[in-house]
């Protein structure tokens, strides 16, 4: 074996959100793809849920090779099932949110929770190499808004959650998902160790309304709110040389903080 | 005389933006007679929200940003306040360091770690000063924004150790319930409250009709975690480069703008993304995927400049997210000028010299400052 790290990808059952049509979740296909590029062939697709989720064959046509399908029993609970399927495995890498249910993106923390390791999110590339020492490390580069990236060191084993917009490609092919193959691993008894509110779930009918402070106005002052609100619009500068108004326009930025000179 | 009660028929008004007089109620008069000051202008100080003592805690989380609080940080904090009850506290726990009054926003307590700022990844460190706080104070609610600033990863790692019962990115809450996006928004789902619960962007007002107590707490000592990550730093990044969807800073350039070296000058000098508006790209003077707006792309700067731009609606549509929009535009009269929170009325070109001239000046003398300081 080429590779002396072993690389897992879990991937999840995806729906589209309008039509509900399964698919492959997005963030989970682009952790598969990434893992291929860290370890070729050689990487485990788990997939925790029933062998007869439709959506495992775009998997295999987005090149799963071999999917790993670990029933889950009555108690539903994923992390529990996979923390002992995974245990030998060094980088586990997890798209950032599910399609279906809740989409909380907790798993990879839960995981990383029930197997003593560290864990990264919103990853966009990662890099394995040998360290002096006998030992593996993994460079990642990880995405902050603003246009911001950062680069963190760390150790094997982790847990790895791929941000959607990382730099991969997905190539679909037929020919893979017929040669593809699921292979069913048997039940193992588990605890639950993640706790999830008890969900409702309702048809998404009306707009969410949002939390306001409760206000005891006169109808005076809702008066006179209503009409400032109308004179919306900030300070105008008019007057004054171009050099003054370039210094307004200075002040400005300074006293939001909006510059750091 | 009759005791028939007269009205004043040059009462003080104030002109709408429409130009239409409006007569508010309960005006006084001001030394120009035509502009009124409300009574009620003159701002009396908001109330303290209780002051009963406090025999539970509610407790915000979140990173500062430059030492401020952006809005989804306020978010939380007002979450706080606003479910919590007279006999209930507000902590709030901010990481990185804090230049203005959390207790405006709501906060009774607040705690400052200015050595945990988000631009640098220590969360394991995080995780044990906040989980520290959380056993001092062990708080009824967690608040949190649900942000890739290092708040969501936080908060899920914290939740990861407690075990705890969460929701995260909650786009609607109240005093009981909370409600979360389904299989990608399709369906709402709902749930009793959580401790832990991560908000999603706007879902509560973060105007407070009152204060907290605001009183600072002295920070606990950092304990000494040996951190399983290392931090390699974040990457030097060109700001031309950034893709306008992500960037914080924008220069964006109009009908107005003759001169397109000028402006790409200025957008390095202030370290600013170039966007422009449809008639800009249109002309050529910018490629297609710079336009800002309908057509184009929808941007969530926190500063947006817009120079030469007259602000056509599709274009308004484009900045909605921008929080500060400055305006550089010879009309006065410009639909833009409402949007923004500060227009500059003159001539592109010279404008744009000047803000360059005074910006490096600016640039220098801080520099210089900061030398001396060291």
């Amino acid at each position: 074996m080429s590779n002396a790290f072993t690389v897992a990808v879990l991937i999840s059952a995806g729906r589209h959100p309008v039509s509900g049509a399964p698919r492959a979740c997005r963030g989970d296909a682009v952790a598969m793809a990434l893992g291929r590029r860290m370890a070729g062939d050689g990487v485990r697709v788990v997939h925790a849920g029933a062998a007869e989720e439709p959506s495992l064959q775009d998997y295999l046509a987005l090149g799963a090779g071999t999917i790993e399908v670990l029933p889950l029993g009555n108690s539903g609970d994923a992390v529990a099932a996979l923390a002992s399927h995974l245990k030998s495995v060094d980088v586990i890498l997890t798209g950032s949110n599910a399609e279906s249910g809740a989409g909380s993106g907790l798993l990879p923390y839960a995981l990383a929770r029930a197997l003593a390791r560290p864990v990264v999110a919103n990853v966009l590339e990662a890099r394995v190499q040998k360290t002096a020492v006998e030992g593996w490390d993994v460079e990642i580069r990880q995405f902050l808004p603003k246009g911001q990236r950062r680069r963190i060191g760390c150790a094997l084993p982790l847990v790895i959650a791929v941000h959607p917009l990382a730099p991969v490609q997905l190539k679909y092919a037929y020919a893979r998902r017929v040669s593809g193959r699921i292979e069913r691993f048997p039940e193992t008894p588990a605890e639950t160790c993640v706790v999830q509110p008890g969900w409702t779930v309702e048809t998404a009918s009306r707009r969410p309304i949002r939390l306001k402070a409760r206000e005891t106005k006169s109808g005076h002052a809702r008066m006179q709110a209503a009409v400032v609100a109308e004179a919306k619009g900030g300070v105008v500068a008019f007057e004054g040389s171009t050099v003054d108004k370039a210094q307004v326009m200075l002040n400005y930025l300074r006293e939001h903080r909006l510059v750091d000179f | 005389m009759s005791d028939v009660k007269r009205v004043n028929p040059r009462r003080p008004y104030r002109m709408s933006p429409a130009g239409l007089r409006r007569i508010v109620l309960g005006e006084i008069a001001s030394a120009d007679p035509h502009i009124g000051v409300t009574a009620h202008e003159a701002q009396q100080a908001k109330p303290l929200r209780t002051r009963e003592p406090a025999k539970r805690w509610h407790m915000a989380v979140a990173h500062s940003d430059r030492g401020r609080l952006d809005d989804h940080a306020r978010e939380a904090i007002a979450a706080a306040s606003i479910l919590a009850t007279a006999d209930t506290g507000i902590v709030a726990v901010i990481l990185g360091e804090l230049h203005e009054n959390a207790g405006e926003l709501g906060a009774d307590k607040i705690v400052v770690f200015p050595d945990l700022d988000a631009s640098r990844f220590q969360p394991q460190r995080e995780e044990a000063v906040v989980h520290a706080l959380l056993d001092d104070f062990k708080p009824a609610h967690v608040f949190m924004p649900d942000n890739l600033r290092g708040d969501g990863d936080l908060g899920r790692r914290l939740i990861a150790k407690d075990e705890a019962v969460a929701a995260t990115h909650v786009i609607e809450l109240d005093a009981r319930h909370v409600s979360v996006g389904w299989s990608g928004g399709a369906a709402i789902a709902k749930a009793p409250l959580p401790r832990f619960v991560l908000l999603a962007p706007g879902a509560v007002d973060a105007k407070l009709p009152f204060v907290g107590a605001g009183e600072l707490l002295p920070a606990p000592k950092l304990p000494s975690v040996v951190e399983a990550y290392r931090d390699l730093g974040l990457e030097p990044m060109e700001t031309a480069d950034i893709a306008l969807e992500e960037a914080d800073f924008i220069v964006s350039a109009g009908n107005g703008v003759e001169n397109v070296e000028t402006l790409g000058t200025l957008a390095r000098t202030l370290g600013a993304a170039v966007g422009a508006s449809r008639v800009a790209v249109d002309e050529g003077k910018f490629s297609r995927d710079k336009q800002i707006g309908a057509s184009g792309k929808s941007v969530n700067a926190t500063t947006y400049f817009a120079i030469g731009i007259s602000g056509a609606v599709q274009h308004l549509q484009g900045i909605k997210g921008c929080r500060h929009v400055i305006a550089i535009n010879r009309d006065g009269g410009a639909p833009i000028v409402k949007r923004a929170d500060l227009t500059v009325i003159g001539d592109a070109e010279e404008l744009m010299q000047a803000l360059i001239t005074r910006v490096s000046q600016a640039r220098e003398q801080g520099e210089v400052s900061r030398s001396k300081d060291e």
